[in-house]
């Protein structure tokens, strides 16, 4: 048994990505270098032999999955195992968090201009997020962040492949009149809980860090 | 929340046709003002658009208080900014343009469309990738929500149709039990002196073969059709409850009208009583069964 075949058992039984550190454990003779390069190798075997299936990184780990271009011949069976596709809200909120994580709901609710607490609730049921901290500011509101899950299900191998804020085309980024980059740097400093309790709750009786908040928004 | 405004007609807002429910919230209708008219969002006409958006969301509020909250106080912000943008200024820089925090709102809101956009790509490109869990195919069972529609003709040939599963070594062996339908109409009967209504299953407690859940169906059918009883299942597979019918409330029940859970649920007693000839003689399905 050599340790590539080792890492091929391991994987092919696997439904869920594996790190090389976990697939390490199947034998004690294994170490996480040894398992890299098995990986590598198995990569290379399968893409030389045209095989249907390829290893790939993904959630920090490691999967075997088919190759995309077999998908429309998997798709005729209504038993192929395959996630629902989220709801616009949904993915819209999931992207606030996911750039902006830690944060609380009242925070995500500012960005998009509307509730969000069903949709979270969506989003932690089908584990893409999970309550990661509590928030310092009032009511120590709970702060949510992505889970592994969130990376499997969009094929990402880190946080690191998400779009870079920079890399978006977003019009008229390039001028930056009316005071924005100071307000931007102001906004940057403050603890966002602080910033999000302001909007629903009864003043409190002292604020301190966010002076200008309350002329901006009524 | 997502705004779901049912009947609101289409405002012209100037030259724009504004559907209020194709949008996300107060950000998305503001961008979309913003963007179709080619309007720089660091100069935003703060009086042209706060009017395009108060048209835009009239009547809301009479449909869906809730969505409209969001939108109303969007609606606020824009008014006070205009208000503002009115009032003389000092020059000095320490004093925000009072667009300021919207235009911030608005670019921070369609980058994370963009975003959105993206992860929509992302999404849909792994669902292109099948890992395990894959199952071989099987015949599709259609899922099943029409009523039971039946009639005793064919539940009794169903019944005598169920194949026991017969151990090997005693496939020779001829079991001459008898259970008979009388037994078990008494035993649905007995079972209901107490009480309203009991489970299919509590009356097979008890009894091993499958020969005698055949009877105790057969007879609750069968007291049904005398309308003694009534016999209510909420979907196919689903428990199956007997429950004692009334004198009264015949007439009630027969139609429906007397359902206690008002949910549609199926009454095989109807179904049942669908038999053409009421007259028809209680069958001997153990000969049958045997046979």
């Amino acid at each position: 048994m050599n340790p590539q075949q080792i890492v091929e058992a391991v994987l092919f039984a696997s439904d869920a990505p594996l790190t090389a550190d976990e697939i390490a454990r199947a034998d004690e003779t294994l170490d996480e270098d040894e398992v890299e390069a098995a990986l590598q190798s198995l990569r290379a075997e399968y893409d030389d032999a045209h095989r249907a299936f390829e290893v790939v990184e993904l959630a920090e780990g490691y999967q075997i999955l088919t190759r995309s271009e077999f998908a429309s011949y998997l798709e005729r069976f209504d038993n192929v195992p395959r996630p629902s596709k989220l709801s616009g809200p949904a993915l819209e909120t999931l992207a606030i968090i996911a750039y902006r994580q830690p944060l609380g709901r009242l925070e995500v609710e500012y960005i998009r201009g509307v509730g969000a607490s069903g949709v979270i609730r969506t989003l932690q049921e089908r584990r893409l997020i999970d309550v990661v901290a509590r928030g310092e500011g009032l009511g120590r509101p709970l702060l949510y962040g992505t889970t592994q899950h969130f990376l499997e299900h969009f094929g990402f191998r880190t946080l690191e492949d998400l779009p870079r804020p920079e890399e978006l085309p977003i019009v008229l980024r390039d001028r930056m009149p009316l005071g924005l980059d100071a307000g931007e740097d102001a906004e940057d400093g403050r603890d966002p809980q602080d910033e999000a309790d302001e909007d629903d709750r009864p003043p409190a009786p002292d604020v301190e860090g966010a002076p200008e908040s309350g002329e901006e928004r009524p | 929340m997502d705004l779901t405004v049912s009947g609101a007609a289409p405002e012209r807002t100037g030259t724009f046709l504004v559907e209020i429910e194709r949008f996300q919230g107060p950000l998305d209708l503001l961008l979309h003002l913003i963007r179709t008219q080619d309007i720089d969002v660091l100069d935003i006409p703060i009086a042209r658009i706060t009017d395009q958006f108060l048209k835009a969301i009239q009547g809301l509020a009479a449909h869906d208080l809730d969505g409209a909250g969001e939108f109303l106080e969007m609606a606020a912000t824009l008014v006070r900014i205009k208000a503002q943008m009115l009032l003389p200024r000092p020059s000095d820089d320490d004093d925000e343009d009072p667009r300021a925090e919207l235009v911030r709102r608005l670019l921070e809101y369609e980058q994370i469309r963009e975003v959105t956009h993206r992860l929509r790509v992302s999404e849909a490109e792994r669902g292109r990738r099948f890992g395990k869990g894959y199952v071989p195919v099987r015949p599709k069972r259609p899922a099943v929500e029409a009523p039971l529609e039946t009639t005793w003709d064919e539940v009794y040939e169903a019944a005598l149709g169920v194949e026991l599963p017969i151990p090997r070594d005693r496939r020779h062996r001829v079991t001459a039990r008898t259970v008979s339908m009388e037994e078990k109409a008494v035993l649905i009967l007995d079972a209901l002196k107490g009480t309203t209504r009991v489970e299919f299953t509590r009356l097979l407690e008890g009894f091993a073969e499958r020969m005698h859940g055949v009877m105790t169906l057969l007879a609750g059918l069968e007291l049904t059709r005398r309308r003694l009883l009534l016999l209510r299942q909420t979907r196919p597979f689903a428990d199956l409850w007997i429950y004692r019918r009334e004198d009264e409330e015949e007439g009630d029940a027969a139609t429906g009208g007397g359902d206690p859970f008002g949910d549609g649920l199926t009454e095989a007693a109807e179904a049942s009583s669908l038999s053409e000839d009421p007259d028809m003689p209680i069958p001997e399905p153990d000969e049958g069964a045997q046979a």
